[in-house]
């Protein structure tokens, strides 16, 4: 008995590893039963399964292929069986059975997969309007941004000098006010500027990664932020870019609606994604419908990654993405 | 001289009205929408009304629709646009009418105080002032201009904006006959009436360019 498993045992390997051996094996036990002058045609005991394990093998390993090849693979085997029960001396049409197992199998799959692809092509077109979406309402915010801030604080400014320039001569002490607003305008745009530039794409993500772009957010906070970065490698600009707009979303919602006394934000590798976790001991209630959660999901699923929000009444609150690096 | 401001944005808002009033001219009210603006200038009639085009709610160009209903229901006060874009569309749609009493500059030209006052009180008193850029909209993209001389191009540029021979002479460094014989060689190049009106030349100029 022992013996027979560590035969199906080597059986097993050899088909995997060479399906060729196997076959010019059962070729061979042929010959010897022709040789032997048996009545009892018995190689079709070894043939059976090792055919079984060869087509198991084509099955295992052509798991991707398309339908259309599975489906050669598989009447191959339905004629190498039939050929079996034919040579065996016809009878009891056994061939039925894994014929059957096998047609079934291949529909069940056909089944499955379209079902699946179906979906897929579903929530990729919904996950694309929604990164076109997204991109869309920030180019708004940008335009917004630059017509109310930076470029009208240099109106301001020019106006100022303007008004300072015709004073010069006639009051003095009026253009100097004049110039000190205008001072103060010069740098009130460069902030701005900066501070746009910033929301767009932050330099230090770009210099130092994630870690020290994402301390530098917690260090404006003004309550206690732990931050807590473990990556082996940087992940691709993509995922490096969404991960801080979680962090940087997470905190500022928890900053300016949780009335959080400390957050947690936590960034590890889980297989090839990168998860990003800002955990605030705030009230909860956090709510997507409107402003930065809404437009942060948008942005996380046309990366094909996932974002849970979990705000309960009376906190706490958790915003985790899961960002997947390969696809 | 009574003026209106409508500007949503504090910040120009006030410059604006300090500018003014140091310039002599009354800020009778300073609103921040277009609704506001057009009940403003029905109740105070003022000689000049300065708009920004992109106001609250929609900030789209609530400010360009409540001046041109103003052209209809108050046409004694004039209007002068001011924005951080201009848009040839705009312009065309403010000098539809035909009349004088209008502008549109760029908010940049606030920053030389006196060209801007000077503006506002060109357009108070029934003139126009268009910004370079808008005129730049008409003029650049038309090839009947072939005819004119470089230097003639220059002066109508500015008779587009607005000015009078007195300041394209300056502007130029020409003497105001010299300027007078420029103007007179454009109108009759572009087959166009001749006019002592600073506002009705710039009109029929801009109408001649727009309809080609």
């Amino acid at each position: 008995m022992t013996e027979n498993g560590a035969m199906i045992f080597l059986l097993r390997r050899a088909a995997h590893r060479s399906p060729w051996a196997v076959l010019l094996f059962d070729l061979f036990l042929l010959v010897v039963w022709a040789g032997s002058g048996s009545s009892s045609f018995w190689p079709v005991w070894v043939w059976l399964p090792t055919g079984l394990v060869l087509a198991a093998g084509w099955w295992g390993r052509e798991k991707r292929s398309p339908l259309t090849q599975q489906l050669g693979y598989a009447g191959l085997i339905g004629l190498f069986l039939i050929g079996i029960w034919a040579a065996a001396g016809f009878g009891n049409f056994w061939p039925v059975y894994p014929i059957a197992v096998m047609g079934l199998g291949i529909g069940l799959r056909a089944v499955t997969r379209g079902a699946a692809s179906e979906a897929r092509v579903e929530e990729l077109t919904v996950s694309r309007a929604g990164a076109v979406e997204a991109a869309e309402s920030q180019l708004r915010r940008i335009e917004r941004d630059l017509h109310d801030g930076a470029q009208a604080r240099l109106v301001a400014l020019g106006m100022n000098l303007g008004l300072a320039e015709q004073q010069l001569a006639k009051d003095p002490e009026k253009a100097q006010e004049h110039l000190a607003e205008a001072r103060k305008a010069a740098a009130a745009a460069l902030q701005e500027l900066r501070d746009l530039a910033r929301g767009i794409h932050p330099p230090i993500l770009a210099d130092r990664g994630l870690d020290a772009a994402i301390r530098a957010l917690a260090t404006h906070a003004g309550i206690p932020v732990s931050v807590d970065v473990e990556l082996a490698k940087r992940p691709p600009a993509t995922v490096e870019t969404a991960a801080y707009f979680v962090a940087a979303e997470g905190l500022a919602n928890a900053l300016k609606h949780a009335r959080a006394s400390r957050i947690d934000i936590d960034v590890h590798e889980r297989g090839d994604a990168v998860v990003v976790r800002v955990l605030d001991d705030g009230h909860g209630g956090a709510s997507e419908v409107k402003g930065g959660l809404h437009g942060l999901r948008q942005r996380v699923e046309a990366l094909d990654g996932t974002l849970r929000i979990a705000s309960p009444d009376g906190g706490p609150t958790v915003v985790e993405a899961v960002l997947p690096c390969v696809r | 001289m009574r003026a209106v401001i409508a500007e949503d944005l504090a910040l120009l808002r006030d410059g604006l009205t300090r500018l003014l009033r140091d310039n002599d001219i009354e800020v009778v009210d300073a609103v921040t929408d277009g609704d506001a603006l057009v009940h403003a200038v029905v109740r105070e009639r003022p000689d000049i009304a300065i708009v920004d085009i992109r106001m609250p709610p929609t900030f789209r160009d609530e400010g360009l629709r409540a001046a041109l209903e103003l052209r209809e229901r108050v046409p004694d006060t004039a209007i002068l646009i001011v924005s951080q874009y201009v848009e040839g569309t705009y312009a065309r749609e403010l000098l539809a009418d035909g009349r004088g009493g209008i502008g549109y500059l760029l908010k940049d030209r606030v920053m030389d105080v006196d060209a801007f006052v000077e503006a506002v009180r060109r357009v108070a008193a029934g003139g126009t002032a268009l910004d370079p850029e808008v005129v730049a909209h008409f003029v650049g993209r038309h090839d009947r201009l072939a005819a004119l001389t470089p230097r003639e191009k220059e002066v109508l540029a500015l008779m587009a904006e607005g000015r009078s021979n007195a300041g394209i002479a300056d502007v130029l460094v020409l003497t105001v006959g010299a300027v007078e014989k420029h103007v007179a060689s454009i109108l009759q190049k572009l087959r166009l009436p001749p006019s002592d009106e600073t506002h009705l030349r710039v009109l029929a100029v801009l109408a001649y360019l727009d309809s080609t």
